[in-house]
């Protein structure tokens, strides 16, 4: 490609609009006021499309593609909110059914689309991946020649560049030209501008550094990105739930069964609803309130010594109480209480009862035996020479597909279990026994009319809690970035670039202002200017613009609008 | 210049590329298990329903078919039973079948061999103690291996019988 040489002498690189050096403008438009953003200078990646790198970078340099990702994500975020994600279902409900059940058509439709997993999605994180790069090359094709334009800006400053800037003015021949300016560099002085001077031509500026804002603010975006990133990493990122319950030990997920957590005792207290000041509350929820529940828990490790298996140790590190706010942390990892489930069954008791009521019960009285749902015995064998088998057990009964009695998992919350009652004159090698199914409201004889009746007389039941085991350590890096980001936009947002260009030519005063924001303050500026000196306040060419616009509108109803801001 | 800039584009988006790339590939493929492909299988000692000790170092020299399972896991059912089918086969030709029962009771594993006629070694892991320290989070698992005591692959979910074969073929040893 061409470098275009100015007439100042100054090289440019192709695709330059207004000379680096000296402002003078290389490319002729219409219109009367210059495009300054990025002070003209030629962004390479709109004017270089040759390889396929160069392709793909340009692609992304585009604000235009970048605001459409952004717009696209919007939309995507928008419509995974629509129905809740799957990792929000009340808890047992599955997709597959859930969806259309609650939520009919439309819901089946959001879950074929896959929306019910929609933040996770390949295509949602592809563009959030797109949106980084857009990031990083936007930034970098903007800034760095940018910063080579504000760097070797001279004082000096073509005609043309002056001519065509928004705020100019000149003077008539002065005598005193040089005296005027000097007054003039003494006022900006005054309000903390940077002076610069060459040949009797003078640079005020003041708050460059605002340029940068936009760009530090995207650092700050990008280190977020990629703390966001970095969550896919089990080391840094680990969000998990556990039961456990009352008295049991439960392996922490995500230590790789290194640590273990035993539940001393999980207890929920309610708000009283006899109490006359939350009975209103009470009435109008329809339901128990949760006052506090915590779990008084024991943090367990593997010891290192012995193999894993029937001899391993665990030793404990610490025993602390899980409030809601107040998780049990340890090594970077945090137990929060975050659920729990009351009266799960954990014990059934049973007598034996002869089925002909006018019977003598009286051998029967001391048959009284206690079935651990989590390990039950397999044999109960009583004094009076009475023995009560378990054949089957089933924790969370179902039939299966097979049409076979099953389970469904090894919770007990729908138990049932198969005995075989062996009266003593019953040889259990020989006989069958007397066989019953039996559960909560299920007592069914299996075998032709049972003499013996097992009734079920207590039930104990244990609580379980929930607690969320969580690893972040991507918290920092989302600090830095959320903090560099502030930065960038304090920095853009309250801190304004603006410039005066004061010039004597042949002995007029030419003023020549810039900002890239607040203009009011800049004018208020020039004013003060204008007030201890001979300069006089310049004509916004725009606003002069704009009335004349306004004016050809009313008269002949049409207008024309490049509605482009400034960078 | 054209080629220096060329260089530093390809680079930047090469970079973050392997980045997005890394986080993706992380993001879906199937995890690597905490013990898998090429790792020594850590050692364990469990106890069968008889209360028989067995520890996994002392199986060096066989191939290991290291099963983890559930009575209530369909597929480890059929898997077990396929299993059961060619087991004096192929414990001849020095392959042993490990079967870990995760975290049910002695009852529920008793009936179970009764009722499938299970002949080979069913081990009860009451606390999950094995089951986490070899990652296992879905049943069935299984872990192949070898003479030397090194995984030589980890299969998650249903298996056919053909397949059960090819794995208990894998596992013999010299081969």
């Amino acid at each position: 490609m061409e470098k275009v040489k100015c007439d100042c002498g100054h090289v440019n690189p192709y695709g330059t609009y207004l000379c680096e050096s000296c402002g003078k403008p290389l490319i002729e438009d219409k219109g009367t006021v210059a495009d300054m953003r990025y002070e003209g200078v030629a962004r390479r990646s709109q004017t270089y499309s040759k390889t396929i790198i160069d392709k793909i970078w340009n692609f992304f340099s585009s604000v235009k593609v970048g605001i459409w990702i952004i717009i696209l994500l919007l939309l995507a975020s928008a419509l995974g909110s629509l129905l809740p994600q799957e990792m929000y279902l009340p808890r047992g409900e599955q997709a597959i059914t859930y969806y259309e059940e609650y939520y009919g058509f439309f819901g089946k439709l959001f879950y074929q689309l896959g929306f019910h997993n929609l933040y996770t999605s390949w295509w949602y994180l592809l563009l959030i991946a797109a949106l980084g790069i857009s990031l990083v090359i936007c930034s970098l094709d903007r800034v760095v020649p940018l910063y080579r334009a504000l760097k070797t800006q001279r004082v000096t400053r073509h005609e043309g560049f002056l001519k065509r800037q928004r705020l100019i003015a000149k003077t008539d021949k002065l005598e005193d030209a040089q005296q005027e300016i000097a007054k003039a560099e003494k006022i900006l002085l005054a309000k903390k501008y940077q002076i610069r001077k060459e040949n009797g031509n003078l640079l005020a500026e003041k708050g460059r550094f605002s340029r940068w804002g936009p760009y530090i603010n995207h650092v700050g975006l990008i280190i977020f990105l990629i703390g966001a990133m970095l969550r896919f990493f089990p080391e840094m990122y680990i969000d998990d739930n556990i039961w456990v319950r009352d008295g049991e030990v439960a392996v922490i997920k995500g230590t790789d069964g290194e640590f273990f957590l035993r539940n001393n005792g999980f207890t929920v207290e309610l708000y009283d609803e006899d109490e006359e000041l939350y009975r209103e509350a009470m009435e109008r929820t329809g339901s128990p309130a949760v006052k506090s529940y915590e779990t008084a828990a024991t943090l367990l490790k593997r010891s290192n010594t012995g193999t894993i298996g029937v001899d391993t140790e665990l030793e404990e590190v610490k025993d602390h109480v899980i409030r809601v706010n107040d998780p049990l942390t340890f090594e970077g990892y945090s137990l929060y209480q975050v659920d729990y489930k009351l009266n799960e069954l954990a014990e059934f008791t049973f007598v034996l009862e002869a089925a002909d009521e006018h019977a003598d019960q009286s051998e029967l009285a001391d048959i009284r035996f206690t079935v651990d749902l989590y390990d039950p015995q397999t044999v109960y064998e009583f004094d009076n020479g009475f023995r009560i088998d378990i054949l089957e057990y089933f924790p969370n009964f179902i039939i299966n597909d097979d049409r076979e009695p099953s389970t469904m998992n090894r919770i007990p919350d729908n138990p049932r279990l198969i005995f075989a009652v062996f009266t003593p004159e019953m040889d259990p090698e020989k006989d069958t026994g007397e066989l019953s199914l039996v559960g909560i409201q299920v007592n069914e004889p299996l075998n032709g009319e049972n003499d013996y009746i097992i009734r079920m007389v207590d039930v104990k039941m244990k609580n379980v809690t929930a607690l969320t085991v969580r690893k972040d350590r991507t918290i920092p890096i989302l600090i830095v970035g959320g903090l560099i980001f502030m930065v960038g936009l304090v920095q853009g947002s309250y801190w304004h670039h603006r410039r005066i260009w004061l010039q004597d030519r042949n002995g007029e005063i030419w003023v020549a202002a810039h900002a890239n924001k607040n203009w009011y303050g800049l004018k208020k500026d020039l004013q003060a200017v204008a007030a201890g000196s001979k300069i006089p306040v310049p004509t916004d060419q725009k606003e002069s613009e704009e009335a004349e616009q306004t004016r050809k509108v009313k008269e002949e109803g049409v207008t024309e609008d490049d509605g482009r801001t400034e960078q | 210049m054209k080629k220096k800039r060329l260089i530093i584009r390809s680079v930047i988006l090469l970079v973050m590329l392997l980045a997005i790339g890394n986080a993706f590939y992380n993001h879906f493929s199937a995890e690597r298990g905490i013990v898998d492909e090429g790792d020594i299988a850590p050692n364990f000692v469990l106890e069968d329903l008889d209360g028989n000790r067995l520890e996994l170092e002392q199986l060096r020299g066989k191939g290991v078919y290291l099963h983890f399972w559930a009575t209530y896991c369909t597929y480890c059912r059929q898997k077990m039973q396929y299993l059961r089918d060619h087991y004096e086969e192929y414990q001849a030709k020095g392959v042993e079948i490990v079967a870990v029962n995760v975290a049910e009771s002695q009852l529920q594993v008793e009936r179970h061999l009764e009722r499938f006629d299970i002949n080979y070694g069913l081990y009860l892991d009451k606390d999950s103690l094995v089951t986490n320290a070899y990652g296992v989070v879905s049943l069935p698992t299984a872990f192949l291996i070898d003479e030397d005591g090194r995984v030589i692959e980890r299969e998650i979910g249903a298996k056919t019988e053909k397949q059960v074969l090819a794995s208990l073929n894998k596992l013999v040893p010299g081969n």
